[in-house]
């Protein structure tokens, strides 16, 4: 009745309105990483929207309206959790959909179960930087993850659609086997750099390094959030130079000329690599994405 | 006894479904087992790897010319950075039983707290001339020539239960009243929002910033210049309107944000709705809606009414219109362009005194009806993420006395960082009458000010919005 009556507004407001999406499960996911996975789960039965684009730092994103309009008619929120994407409560508050607010079944956190990296285990404090204090949010970069944030998913679109289940399972496995394939084709490639030292500007490849056994000896930035001091960078250099470190690693919003200036003094190379999916061209799918990052370390250590 | 593992959940899974297995339910049970052992493999080696190493020290602050401490390694294994090495080993029932592996709830234990806690600390310090400190005559009057604490807010917020949450905020500072400067504290806000309401709808009941127009529900400590616009602070109050009362939501299920708003208050603001009875009481009314332009252009538009008694029972009525544009360009953490403006109209009944009887006391001659208003518009530049300049201009009349007055305000932002914030500003106001002071002393027609602000936050602050 409801949704009849919303149809009839939006024709009379002029909206453009998709009666063939009006039977589908509507999700929005709050980065573009968990809409790829909920879309590999849930097929053709779900509507997929994504609050943060994927060229955006998911970190700090301006709560808007338009976040809003989208989660209000949602029957199901994919948060990532561990602090990346906490503005979503400012959205859910907004929103007046009270099927994804804190606790509801259509709300469920990727975050749950995932072996987190980089918990800190003393007390944190601002002087040390933009710390998470619940540990590295950044695990959607790691492929191997995707039997557990997949099962998650799974597991929440099933409570929202149970009569679903076994479609969305179906397609899971499908996923899983395209993943696992992908997979050992990436470690593969990647397996003739294990162990060698790499430096990142921020700390947001931990989940992909330790995957693929490379090692991040330092970072650009001293303190995350924080422009680097000139000590930092001095001790950075130096470092480099002995450990003949090859490459940097850094995302699209991090200072590129600071990365560029420490690279210049070392020899190493800046690398761009995709901090999530869509964030780079080239990288709209869950596997081009990965086969970027993939690729872009090859170069960077060969 | 990995394989064992294997074997009994499978036996588990096979048990719960309890019926004949066909080929393909085999087939699918075995992938399934497959991926249970993959993931089992996955966290066993990352625990592995984990143990093998002392716990790495966290990143210190920088102390120049100090050695960095370097982040961990990611090491001689496929382990992770930081983690912690004096955990105990997890037994084979922590597998089994069903938990969040290494989550800081858990970590933290029954100790927990259950909702936020956030402080801000806003000072600020004005510079003005002597005629207008004597006058009372600046942007906060009776503090001209000082460095004041102007708002230190304490705030608690979160989840009540599954239905609603609750937000507490305890203010205080420095305050003027009769000439005699004091501090303050009081609670500016303490209300509960009900989430689950049917039909798209929100109830928010207690003590709140009323969504009246665009900076009147925002906290000192987050307002785009140093000091409220004067239309504000003059058909509003310098506190604005802070009301005991509930808000109704509703939020149109479409794919453009469309928010409708009624609200019923005590009435408790001396400069526009002082009944303070719900007898006579504070409604207002507002409607919100927002477009994104394109990929780096958005707009919000609202317009809000309020209507009630003033202190001396006449009605009065407020409408309003606000505007706000933001550019930020594609991949930028930050707006490089905002622009945005408010106006006000009032429609109050006042009364009209005069001295008929030549006595030299005014008496009350009987009411008039006063249609007064004022706008607001500002635009801020924010090329770098540290910081922004920007420029306010505004002109107002004066609710109930004649005359108006304009001022411009130029400013500049620096943030080191998003918990901290410096701001100067020029700010010029010329008014069409001249202010005088207690005794009739100093003058304030004309008035130059210089605004110093610095904030901080402390802990949690919830998420500033569009």
């Amino acid at each position: 009745m409801l949704r009849a009556l919303t149809l009839l507004l939006a024709l009379a407001l002029g909206l453009p309105v998709n009666t063939a999406a009006a039977d589908r499960i509507r999700v929005v996911a709050t980065i573009n990483d968990h809409r790829l996975l909920v879309e590999a789960v849930g097929g053709d039965l779900v509507e997929v929207d994504v609050l943060a684009r994927p060229a955006q730092n998911p970190d700090d994103l301006e709560v808007r309206p338009s976040h809003m309009a989208k989660v209000r008619r949602a029957d199901l929120l994919v948060i990532n959790g561990l602090d990346v994407d906490a503005w979503v409560e400012a959205v859910v508050v907004g929103a007046n959909n009270p099927r994804v607010v804190p606790g509801a079944a259509g709300r469920v956190d990727v975050s749950r179960g995932i072996p987190v990296l980089e918990v800190p285990t003393t007390k944190v404090d601002r002087s040390m930087g933009d710390v998470h204090p619940a540990g590295n949010p950044h695990y959607y970069l790691d492929p191997g993850l995707t039997p557990l944030t997949t099962g998650t998913i799974l597991e929440a679109l099933a409570r929202v659609a149970p009569q679903h289940r076994a479609t969305f399972e179906a397609n899971r496995q499908a996923f899983l086997a395209r993943v696992d394939a992908a997979l050992a084709g990436w470690q593969r490639e990647l397996s003739r750099f294990r162990g060698a030292p790499v430096v990142v500007y921020h700390k947001e490849w931990a989940y992909l390094l330790s995957r693929f056994e490379i090692r991040q000896v330092d970072t650009v930035e001293d303190r995350p959030g924080i422009p680097p001091s000139p000590g930092h960078l001095v001790q950075l250099i130096r470092r480099m130079r002995d450990e003949r470190i090859k490459a940097i690693l850094v995302s699209a919003w991090n200072d590129r000329r600071t990365a560029e200036r420490v690279a210049a003094e070392t020899g190493a190379r800046v690398v761009l690599l995709a901090h999530g999916a869509g964030a780079l061209k080239g990288t709209d799918t869950y596997f081009d994405f990965f086969d970027y990052n993939v690729k872009a370390l090859i170069r960077a250590l060969e | 006894m990995r394989r064992l593992i294997v074997v009994c959940l499978a036996a588990v899974v096979v048990t719960l479904t309890g019926s004949p297995a066909s080929a393909q339910d085999v087939e699918s049970l075995r992938r399934e087992v497959e991926a249970l052992r993959k993931q089992l493999q996955s966290v066993t080696e990352r625990l592995q790897a984990m143990e093998a190493r002392p716990a790495p020290p966290l990143p210190l602050p920088a102390a120049p010319a100090a050695p960095v401490a370097a982040p961990a390694p990611l090491a001689q294994a496929p382990a992770p950075t930081t983690t912690e090495s004096s955990a105990p080993a997890p037994t084979l029932g922590d597998y089994a039983r069903p938990h969040q592996p290494f989550s800081l709830a858990e970590r933290r234990g029954p100790g927990q707290l259950l909702f936020d806690i956030g402080l801000s600390a806003d000072l600020v310090a004005n510079l003005t001339q002597r005629n207008v400190e004597q006058a009372q005559g600046g942007t906060f009057a009776g503090q001209e020539n000082r460095f004041f604490p102007r708002a230190i807010e304490l705030g608690l917020f979160g989840q009540i239960d599954p239905y609603a949450r609750g937000v507490v905020r305890f203010e205080a500072g420095e305050t003027v009243e009769d000439g005699e400067r004091g501090f303050h504290v009081e609670v500016s806000e303490a209300h509960l929002t009900l989430l689950t309401l049917p039909f798209g709808t929100q109830l928010k009941l207690g003590r709140m910033l009323n969504r009246f127009g665009m900076l009147n529900q925002i906290h000192e400590d987050d307002l785009p210049q140093t000091d409220r616009p004067n239309v504000l602070a003059r058909f509003l109050g310098a506190e604005g309107l802070n009301e005991n009362g509930a808000e109704l939501t509703w939020v149109a299920p479409l794919p453009v944000y469309l928010e409708a708003l009624l609200g019923v208050f005590t009435g408790d603001n001396e400069a526009a709705f002082g009944r303070g009875s719900l007898r006579a009481p504070l409604l207002t009314a507002r409607l919100r809606t927002f477009f994104e332009l394109d990929e780096v252009s958005a707009i919000q538009l609202g317009i809000s009414a309020a209507h009630g008694e003033t202190p001396e029972e006449h009605r009065n009525t407020l409408t309003g219109v606000d505007l706000k544009y933001k550019l930020v360009p594609e991949g930028w953490r930050h707006p490089l362009l905002t622009l945005a403006g408010e106006a006000l109209f009032a429609n109050r009944k006042v009364d009209v005194t005069g001295d008929s009887d030549g006595d030299g006391i005014d008496d009350l001659r009987g009411t008039t009806t006063r249609k007064r208003w004022g706008w607001y518009a500002y635009a801020e530049l924010q090329p770098w993420q540290r910081w922004a300049f920007g420029f306010r201009y505004d002109w107002t009349q004066y609710p109930t006395a004649p005359g108006s007055e304009w001022a411009v305000e130029p400013y500049v932002t620096f943030k080191p960082s998003d918990f901290l914030r410096f701001r100067l500003a020029y700010k010029h106001t010329e008014r069409t009458h001249r202010v005088t002071g207690p005794d009739d002393r100093g003058s304030a027609r004309v008035v130059d000010e210089i605004l110093l602000q610095a904030t901080f936050l402390l802990g949690a602050h919830p998420t500033d919005a569009f």
